[in-house]
């Protein structure tokens, strides 16, 4: 006899089964301690033929477009390397690892990291990273000027071999030059430019990243410039909020000439993007200064946008890449990562048609012919010339300011 | 003997499979959240029960911002639609013969996710969308930006309007199948004894499709009560939905915002059940008046 | 409602109200209203270029569509993770559900009424209380980031449809076919398969399409638990709601509605008895 209920144990039992197999038979495989015993050679043809889960943040469809044509086809030709881009937000991975790192699973998912900042600072604090491994990398032994403050340091946390730098971005503001004749290039006269033109002018909401380095420009120039926030390990947020009362007062001040009178804020910068692109503003901002011209070449702004730099200058960071502790894959996210820094790479994402990203090597290192090669790469209507840009490059702070600016900005502009 | 003692055994033994799954699962993880908002999180070392999570989260303004957000969110949604859905259904009934493509049409937003309605509608209703680009042409807008914020606005209209375009359909399709069963039975009957449309509808549909009316709203409240894409997506900077809020605190780096994610998702979930048990019995004494 | 206005005031808003040019007129602009979005959808996705404040796009072009087929943006491979996914959630569930239908529709046994606020639970607590509660286990027992993972957390949001559609099913059908059949000796499979089994279609078709379409179009729970690595339709849709290149998410969109329909249309058509019963929608 065959009965409905002796089916439905014996799906029981299979059920069980299948959830043991599956759950726990992927545990047990961890073959790549001693990966940094061995020659690069041999980490090229162990990682031939896997797949690098390169983890990042997908919120431009530029740079996802980069990736996934660009990179991927020549990962593939040249290592034999799959590349799987996944889309994910900073705060979302380092979360992912957190919680991978407290049951001590050893066989992770991610492979590669773009990352930075206070990040980078949260996973070296919790020992989610792997490493030190940017030594192995020939790339950047060969190209990256490894003493740079720039790259020893990441949002002043000492880089100390665990991410390899990838990019650099600088800050700069877009605007229509059809709609605005002469914009503002100073807190200041941004206070007065929005007082004039109420609800044209807004910032992404914290913690977007843009957002954010939007805010620390007003700290500069209102809370006595970088050289008032000096590195430090852990921050005493009372007194950072009195240190910071100008800065509230100011967006205070301007909150009710913002876009919504300050009540809501577009939440990442694709929103603000958006916005601007709608008209319902007249100013964007980008960590990439060639970006803007890029769109205007896709058709996604008009011709008549323009970037511009405040009078004192703007942040300028590195991006970086790193390996998770429990990364499964740790050889081919090694070779993605040399080829990410190699000269081809880097001058392929400098092309603001690509993605507009600036070189995160030394031009000095560089051979002649790569030199010319970024000659001539054409930046763009839009964009600002390099040494304007130099000339207005201001570091960025300490990284343990990051998330107690963020959560004080809530506490004290937001609600 | 045997046979009486299978016999005994046999609805559990049908039960396994699915109670295996519920219980591991759904119970498990609910297990998981109560544990953790109650401070106990042995892998980061916090070993004590204890409601210091709670006291912590209830006594800060935002939650009570929060709380009153999406309670106000599922409010409206789920009373218009309910509303609505309730004169549709209604006219449906009484249609000479069957629509077809009416048919089709309100099946067909039964089949398209939340998550597509939302782009619809923010394509369509956005200050820079369809509607905004009408009003700007028919010259009754200056510029786009003139169109009342739906989105990202404390009023969330926007979201209200998008639970709506898709809840109207479902509780329509849930409450028509009745109404029309009652109507075919009893309506006629009425209607010899010469009551008017309006007194049969009142008199004898309304009550009689009330428990179908009763069930389909409270799947949509707590549906719209416990959502997350919509309100993170199109939703305020302050204040955020429960949901959201706890998502928030769950992906926080510091490890001991976890807490507090599960105390306002646990809060959250105490508020579905309270709220959908309190919304029956309040609606089951409404039935008995009729 | 009226309470506000005067009596005769009253009488005439209700002649209004009843009169059936009002009514129609009401009923089409809600059904325009249902429709509308679509075509706003239809228009996007089949344009090249449409500018800010222009009423319709300035160039027509398949721009959406040459992305959708691109196999760089592997778009064809989501949308087979995302059917595959939510199929074999379908499945799993129907199988599951058929004999728990049964054990709640025909048979009384202690705790019944406990099974059956549990089976009725998920539906009422939000997934987000049950997903962020269980991720860590997850994680430890190596369910997170696989597809295994993924689709027992959904089979805990579509369990109790299919258990509630199947409960009401064999309640309707009573005891008196199984008895008959069992009266003539026909075996226990031979009684499933010619006597319940017919009988279970419409259940099978209505619980089928609605644990389908709740997993298909299910994010939150997939973005955890898939952890970026089963990625389906929601989450690629997902940033396009708010930012991003509306051409594409339009087409995405409506490939997602297309998949959701022909899975509605192929299920009443292949299991035949077209008939909807969304009385079994009831909690």
């Amino acid at each position: 006899m065959f009965r409905l209920g002796q089916i439905s144990i014996i799906l029981l039992i299979f059920a069980v089964m299948m959830v043991g197999t599956f759950g726990c038979g992927k545990q047990n495989k961890s073959s790549d301690d001693n990966i940094m015993d061995k020659s690069w050679e041999e980490i090229l043809a162990e990682a031939k033929g896997t797949t690098v889960n390169f983890y990042m943040w997908g919120g431009d469809e530029r740079i996802n477009n980069w990736i996934d044509s660009y990179v991927a086809q020549n990962m593939q030709e040249q290592y034999g390397i799959k590349v799987n881009r996944v889309p994910m937000d900073a705060a979302e991975f380092i979360n992912k690892l957190l919680g991978e790192k407290l049951v001590n699973r050893t066989n992770g998912s991610i492979d590669l990291l773009w990352i930075n900042g206070e990040n980078f600072r949260t996973a070296r604090k919790a020992d989610m990273l792997w490493g030190p491994f940017a030594e192995k990398i020939p790339n950047y032994n060969k190209y990256v000027d490894k003493d740079a403050p720039d790259i020893a340091y990441d949002f002043g946390f000492p880089v100390d071999g665990y991410e390899v730098p990838y990019g650099k971005a600088q800050f700069v503001f877009a605007y229509d030059t059809a709609k605005v004749s002469s914009p503002p290039i100073s807190s200041a006269q941004l206070m007065e430019w929005v007082k004039e033109n109420p609800g044209r002018f807004t910032y992404p909401e914290l913690p977007d990243f843009t957002g954010s380095v939007f805010i620390r420009h007003l700290m500069y120039e209102l809370c006595g410039g970088y050289e008032a926030f000096p590195y430090i390990e852990e921050v005493d947020v009372e007194q950072l909020d009195s240190q910071l009362k100008p800065l509230w007062d100011y967006l205070n001040e301007m909150k009710q000439y913002l876009w919504r009178q300050g009540k809501t804020y577009p939440a990442q910068i694709a929103q603000l993007d958006q916005l601007f692109a709608d008209g319902e503003i007249d100013f964007t901002m980008t960590y990439q200064p060639s970006r803007i011209s890029g769109m205007i070449d896709l058709g996604l702004l008009p011709s008549t946008v323009r970037t511009f730099v405040w009078d004192k200058g703007t942040i300028a960071n590195t991006h970086f890449l790193a390996v998770p502790f429990n990364a499964p894959n740790k050889g081919g996210a090694m070779a993605l990562a040399n080829f990410l820094m190699s000269p081809e790479a880097q001058i392929s994402k400098y092309d603001p048609l690509q993605w507009g990203d600036m070189l995160a090597l030394d031009i000095n290192k560089l051979e002649t012919k790569y030199v010319e090669q970024i000659n001539r790469v054409d930046l763009g209507i839009a964009t600002l010339p390099a040494d304007v840009l130099a000339d207005h490059r201001l570091p960025e702070i300490s990284s343990a300011y990051i998330e107690a600016i963020e959560d004080l900005w809530r506490k004290n502009v937001m609600k | 003997m045997q046979n009486n003692l299978t016999a005994y055994y046999k609805p559990y033994m049908l039960l396994a499979p699915a109670l295996l799954v519920l219980v591991v699962f759904f119970l498990g993880g609910l297990a998981f959240a109560l544990l953790q908002s109650f401070g106990y999180f042995p892998v980061i070392g916090l070993n004590k029960l204890s409601l210091e999570y709670y006291s912590k989260v209830l006594g800060q303004r935002e939650f009570y911002a929060s709380l009153g957000f999406t309670f106000y969110i599922s409010f409206v949604s789920t009373a218009l639609s309910t509303i609505v859905a309730i004169y549709l259904a209604n006219y449906m009934v009484n249609l000479k013969r069957k629509n077809k493509f009416i048919d089709f049409l309100y099946k067909l937003p039964i089949a398209v996710p939340h998550i597509v309605a939302a782009l619809m509608v923010v394509f369509l209703l956005s200050q820079g969308g369809f509607v905004a680009r009408i009003f700007f042409k028919l010259g009754l807008l200056n510029e786009t930006a003139q169109f009342p914020p739906l989105f990202y606005s404390r009023s969330a209209i926007g979201i209200i309007l998008i639970y709506m375009w898709k809840e109207i359909p479902f509780i329509t399709l849930m409450v028509y199948t009745v109404m029309n069963n009652i109507h075919k039975r009893l309506g006629e009957a009425a209607s010899t004894l010469k009551a008017s449309p309006r007194d049969v509808f009142y008199q004898v549909t309304l009550p009689l499709s009330m428990p179908s009316i009763i069930s389909a709203s409270a799947i949509v409240f707590a549906f719209s009560f416990g959502a997350f894409e919509i309100p993170y997506l199109l939703g305020a900077s302050y204040p955020k939905t429960l949901s959201v809020w706890a998502y928030f605190n769950y992906i926080s780096p510091d490890l001991l915002n976890r807490p507090v994610a599960m105390v306002i998702s646990i809060v959250l979930t105490s508020f579905c059940v309270l709220l959908v048990g309190v919304y029956y019995v309040f609606m089951k004494n409404l039935r008995q008046w009729g | 409602m009226y309470n506000n206005k005067s009596k005769s005031n009253e009488r005439s808003n209700r002649v209004i109200l009843n009169s059936l040019p009002f009514k129609k007129i009401i009923v089409l602009l809600f059904f325009s209203m249902l429709m509308f979005p679509f075509i706003v959808l239809i228009l996007w996705a089949f344009s090249k270029h449409w500018p800010a404040g222009a009423i319709l796009p300035v160039e027509w072009g398949l721009r959406g569509w040459h992305y959708m087929l691109n196999p760089q943006n592997k778009m064809l491979g989501v949308i087979g993770v995302s059917f595959g996914l939510s199929l074999s959630v379908t499945l799993l569930a129907i199988i599951i559900s058929i004999p728990a239908g049964k054990a709640l529709g025909l048979h009384d046994f202690p705790l019944k009424n406990l099974v059956e606020i549990l089976v009725l639970a998920p539906i009422i607590i939000p997934p987000i209380t049950v997903g962020m509660g269980i991720h860590i286990a997850f994680i430890k027992y190596g369910l997170a980031d696989t597809f295994l993972g993924v689709m027992l957390i959904h089979l805990v949001v579509v369990l109790p449809y299919g258990i509630r559609i199947f409960a009401s099913v064999y309640k309707a059908m009573g005891r008196k076919w199984d008895e008959q059949s069992r009266a003539l000796k026909a075996k226990g499979w031979q009684r499933f398969l010619y006597v319940s089994l017919p009988m279970l279609r419409p259940g099978l078709i209505a619980s089928g399409i609605l644990m389908f379409n709740v997993s298909f179009s299910q994010y939150f729970l997939t973005f955890l638990i898939g952890g970026g690595k089963i990625v389906t339709l929601p989450l690629v849709l997902f940033p396009y709601v708010n930012s991003g290149d509306r051409v594409v998410g339009s087409v995405i969109s409506l490939v997602f509605i297309m998949v959701a329909l022909v899975f509605m249309i192929v299920v009443e058509k292949a299991i035949t008895d077209g008939r909807q019963q969304p009385q079994y929608y009831y909690l």
